[in-house]
């Protein structure tokens, strides 16, 4: 499957998780591994399944990287109604209120353009006893099985 | 092949992600990451709040620039004792000063310097077993902390914390005993400008309401028309009134420092208000109002004959990032996106010189750390911890080298 992970970072955290599942991924499929801050709102591919892995910051805030994309796409409102994502959130339960609220803002988008979200949205809690890559790994699995379903294509 | 050689002095979060970005960028680069310290990560170690251990994860990618980008790591080096700046100017293609500021501003008025007058950065240090600090001074039941930045606010959770809201942090037994029997009754915190624009982030004021043993109040916090200053008074307003336990802790603004009071110790603190001059009664000041340098290394002169002091260009071939080169602001991702502008300037600038020897000018330094110590230290600074912590830090440096340099047996 061609497969793009998109990632919303701060401090760096969600970048290597994002280039942790692009190595895991790498010999079943085509993966490009790209920061949405290099992303435009015009530039999704429907052939693609999306990986979206994304931190949160200040008081439930998206983290910078992530910020100038979810601008771009609330103002430009790109048709995404033939796009298939799935999203992956980094966060501390420190901040209780606002937990994981970045990724919870980024697939509500994603989904007001139309895209069809794939599986449940998977939280790392930085606070708690998990490695991210220990869930994100079974949670990039599963997702990719579900969107090749979806797809018609072979996992 | 190398394609330059470049010493970063400082493994704190600036050099840290400095060297990330070199070597994502150029993979074949010699990167040393220098520090005075057996131990790496700079403040992620010693200044981020031993609760906050989410925020410390980061360390977690830079273990990976040693482990996997390459990176060395020479502990227990420090610049200007060890090794003189040009000593490794000589030897690197590139010298970068990643040093941060590690001494406490000095609070500039009359009685700063009686007894009872203690800095963040002394405190924390001594708090989170600091090789370099001291022992934990006595604050008495009333201490007052000048200062509204995150690191004041910081300061007030431990001070306020009850002995259960240190479960999984990093403390050690002898600052949770200090905290545990610190007597104290009352803190007062207290801010030279309106709430509105106080440096504190306001998720920080919010983490205030989970405190399970005290009773805050919050005075004079005024209102704004701005939505980002509301938003912050709304979150200190929020505070007033919580009561979970007898320790009490009161919020103050704009209130300018005149003088510390007393003869031989802290008595109290006289203020200039709006209405006139206000004396807060209290047993010991602590200062949380900014960092300088310490003076080991010249960056005064430095940075005033700085080349382009916001490109981090101190001279031909010599850089600097993070607090070292911005002052004592901004947390762990402003150093990142510092560094990584930082790492495009010096890969353009860069013109490699296969001659200079590189990290052979620290080959006689035999009492350095390199990273395989570390992780020595860190495997046994986790397989120690005590029940309800994550980590039992070694406070001593001649115990961290001890066990750098224990093989694995
Ligand atoms: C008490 C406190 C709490 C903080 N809490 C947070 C937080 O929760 N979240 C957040 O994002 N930010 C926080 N910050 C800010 C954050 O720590 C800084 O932004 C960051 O550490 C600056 O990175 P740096 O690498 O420039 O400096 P530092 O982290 O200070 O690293 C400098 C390194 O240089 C070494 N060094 C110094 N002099 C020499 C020498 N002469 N030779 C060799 N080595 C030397 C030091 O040992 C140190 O390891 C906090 C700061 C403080 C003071
Ligand atoms: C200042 C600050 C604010 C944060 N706010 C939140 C928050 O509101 N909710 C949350 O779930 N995590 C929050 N976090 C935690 C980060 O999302 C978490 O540390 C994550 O691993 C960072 O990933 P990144 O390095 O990719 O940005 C915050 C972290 C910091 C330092």
């Amino acid at each position: 499957m061609k497969i793009t992970i998109l990632y919303g970072t701060e401090t760096g955290n969600a970048e290597m998780l994002a280039e942790d599942i692009q190595s895991e991924l790498e010999n079943d499929h085509e993966v490009d591994c790209l920061n949405l801050s290099d992303m435009g709102a015009g530039d999704f591919d429907p052939s693609r399944f999306y990986l979206l892995v994304c931190s949160t910051y200040g008081d439930g805030e998206l983290p910078a990287s992530a910020q100038p994309f979810a601008e771009a796409v609330a103002a430009e409102k790109p048709d995404l109604s033939a796009i298939k994502f799935a999203i992956f959130g980094l966060g501390d339960s420190e901040y209780e209120e606002t937990f994981n609220f970045g990724p919870k803002t980024l697939a509500e988008l994603m989904q007001a353009q139309g895209a069809t979200q794939i599986g449940e949205r998977i939280a790392h809690d930085a606070s708690g006893p998990d490695m991210a890559e220990d869930l994100a790994f079974p949670w990039a699995e599963a997702v990719i099985s579900e969107a090749a379903e979806a797809m018609g294509e072979d996992a | 092949m190398s394609t330059g050689k470049i010493a970063i002095v400082g493994a704190g979060p600036s050099g840290c992600f400095l060297a990330q970005s070199l070597l994502k960028a150029a993979p074949e680069l010699e990167v040393d990451l220098i520090d005075r310290l057996p131990v790496p990560y700079g403040l992620v170690r010693y200044g981020v709040a031993a609760d906050h251990q989410g925020t410390k994860a980061v360390a977690r990618q830079f273990a990976r620039v040693f482990d996997r980008q390459g990176a060395e790591f020479h502990g227990n080096v420090t610049l200007g004792a060890d090794v003189t700046l040009e000593a490794l100017q000589g030897a690197y293609d590139a010298v970068v000063l990643a040093a941060g500021l590690s001494n406490d501003r000095p609070l500039d008025v009359p009685g700063a310097a009686l007894p009872g007058v203690w800095g963040a950065g002394l405190i924390t240090r001594a708090l989170y077993d600091h090789p370099d600090a001291g022992t934990l001074p006595d604050l008495g039941p009333r201490p007052l902390i000048v200062g509204n930045g995150n690191v004041a606010i910081d300061l007030l959770r431990l001070l306020a914390k009850q002995p259960e809201e240190l479960e999984g942090s990093d403390l050690g037994p002898v600052a949770t005993d200090w905290l545990t029997q610190s007597g104290i009754e009352e803190i007062t915190i207290t801010g030279r400008s309106p709430a509105a624009q106080a440096k504190f982030d306001t998720v920080m004021i919010k983490e205030l309401a989970k405190l399970s043993g005290v009773t805050i109040h919050v005075e004079g916090a005024g209102s704004s028309e701005d939505a980002a200053e509301a938003k912050k008074i709304e979150a200190v307003l929020a505070l007033n009134g919580h009561a979970t336990g007898p320790r009490r802790v009161t919020f103050r603004f704009g209130l300018a420092p005149l003088a510390v009071e007393g003869d031989d110790h802290v008595t109290g603190m006289r203020f200039k208000t709006d209405a006139g001059e206000e004396t807060l009664p209290c047993t010991s000041v602590l200062t949380a109002i900014g960092f300088c340098a310490d003076g080991q290394l010249p960056r005064d002169a430095l940075l005033a004959r700085a080349q382009d002091i916001e490109a981090g260009v101190l001279a031909p071939g010599l850089y600097a990032t993070g607090w070292f080169r911005r002052g004592p602001r901004g947390t762990i991702p402003e150093n990142r996106a510092d560094a990584q502008a930082l790492a495009s300037r010096i890969l353009a600038d860069l013109t490699p010189d296969p001659a200079k020897p590189g990290r052979a000018v620290l080959a006689d330094l035999d009492a350095r750390v390199d990273y395989a110590g570390w992780t020595r230290i860190d495997a046994h600074e986790t397989a120690t911890a005590p029940e309800g912590r994550v980590r039992a830090k070694i406070a001593r440096r001649e115990e961290m080298l001890r066990r750098a340099r224990e093989e694995e047996s």
